[in-house]
């Protein structure tokens, strides 16, 4: 069995059942988790922003730090492999904020948010999330059967 | 208790090592706009620790030096002022990291952290001020050196911080104050204090969390410090027990003008200057390797 770890601002694909992909300490950032039951592959995206329009250069250099050039590119990197989108599971995780929620720091809410309506306009159902409140979180896909753990420091323990 | 408490925490304060007085020499040479170039290189040769230190350092992307430095008259020529300054901090306060229970943080995730910090720092004082603050990045490396001191009691009323925290609405910081009788903040400043370091960073380390309780007219860089840290929070840049449990101060946005797109953009440039920058965030592992 083999661990692949998706950094920030990252993705990663899988076919093979033995792997796990995980990543860690997600705060106000995003896991976009997707598996395809019948072609057991799979992968997650770990995006840091909504939008690209942020810096279009950046995201020409690295389509996986923004929510609009990420998900997209976590679709085609799995049906290079042999997913289809009907078939595809999608989970989300992530999105915490620092408390009192003050408009100026509710990047994880937005994130949150930009991610509902990309999948709305793209008619996919957001099968189940773990997102908000304020801790971090490690998220892992365990491409044998397409569970997905989301974990915390203090022993949160949730399947997706 | 509480009382017991603080005093065991002074104390464990006092017994903290001298800030080295390489680093120290170095700034104050610095401090000399004539100062000559072969003093600086003999004091920093002086310490093995730090020299070697700042050889692994100076090659990274994130100093922008060109060709290859492998001793200590190279870095200072080609590093520039500057870049010679934050370098030489950073050697030397790497040996004050270690793994801290309590926030059940390693050495390296707080060391990553306070680069991360110390880079925000940097980002956010050129906006704020249009100019460099050195201070700062110091700031930002020993921002929290409290929770090493703090740690094990942290450790000791795991439980009752928990329990504040996530039933009572307290942040960590206050969850802190109410169980120990003081937070990780005010604990760094003591450190800083006892440093001998400028009132102002001391300040800055103090309020770090609560900027908003300064008296009006303070510098700014207790505000930078905050916004520096709440983004690497933020941004999943710290592997501690209290994550996100601080307060957002939705002044800061009025008090810099800055906006959320600009916000959002300094946050792109530092995750850029993090990746120019491995070979500070490797020191601590490296340090300890030895």
């Amino acid at each position: 069995m083999s661990q692949i770890v998706v950094g920030v601002s990252d993705l990663k694909v899988s076919k093979n059942v033995q792997d796990t992909i995980i990543t860690y300490a997600l705060g106000s950032c995003i896991a976009v988790v997707v598996y395809d039951p019948q072609a057991r592959v799979g992968g997650m995206l770990h995006f840091m922003l909504a939008e690209s329009s942020i810096d279009q250069r950046k995201a020409r250099d690295n389509p996986a730090m923004f929510a609009d050039t990420g998900i997209p590119l976590l679709f085609k990197s799995c049906y290079r492999i042999g997913a289809e989108k009907r078939r595809m599971i999608v989970k989300i995780a992530g999105g915490a904020s620092i408390l009192d929620d003050a408009e100026f720091f509710r990047i994880g809410q937005k994130n949150v948010t930009a991610v509902r309506k990309i999948f709305w306009k793209n008619n996919v159902l957001i099968t189940s999330e773990d997102t908000g409140k304020n801790y971090n979180r490690t998220v892992e896909l365990h491409m044998s059967d397409g569970r997905v753990v989301v974990r915390n420091a203090s022993g949160m323990f949730r399947e997706l | 208790m509480t009382m017991i408490n603080v005093d065991r925490i002074l104390k464990k304060i006092d017994r903290i090592p001298a800030f080295p007085a390489t680093v120290r020499k170095v700034w104050d040479v610095m401090k000399d706009p004539d100062y000559s170039m072969n003093e600086l290189v003999t004091v920093i040769e002086y310490d093995q620790a730090i020299t070697a230190n700042i050889l692994k350092m100076s090659n990274s992307a994130y100093f922008g030096v060109r060709r290859k430095v492998s001793n200590v008259r190279d870095a200072v020529i080609y590093l520039g002022q500057a870049n010679i300054a934050r370098v030489v901090t950073a050697a030397g306060i790497t040996r004050f990291y270690k793994d801290v229970k309590g926030y059940r943080l390693t050495a390296k995730a707080l060391w990553e952290h306070s680069v991360a910090v110390a880079l925000m720092s940097k980002i956010l004082a050129d906006r704020v001020y249009g100019r460099e603050e050195p201070m700062l990045f110091t700031a930002g490396l020993i921002h929290d050196m409290g929770k090493i001191i703090l740690g094990e009691f942290v450790f000791d009323s795991m439980q009752e911080i928990m329990n504040l925290v996530s039933h009572q609405n307290y942040s960590f910081l206050e969850a802190e104050e109410e169980v120990l009788g003081t937070n990780h903040a005010e604990i760094g400043g003591r450190v800083a204090s006892n440093w001998n370091f400028p009132q102002e960073i001391v300040d800055a380390i103090t309020y770090h969390h609560r900027p908003d309780l300064m008296a009006e007219g303070d510098s700014a860089n207790a505000w930078i410090l905050y916004l520096a840290d709440q983004a690497c929070m933020m941004m999943g840049l710290t592997g501690g027990m209290d994550e996100l449990s601080y307060r957002g101060l939705g002044m800061i946005m009025s008090k810099f003008s800055i906006g959320h797109r600009e916000f959002e953009e300094k946050i792109v440039s530092l995750f850029e200057d993090l990746a120019n920058a491995r070979e500070l965030i490797n020191l601590v592992d490296a340090t300890r390797e030895k």
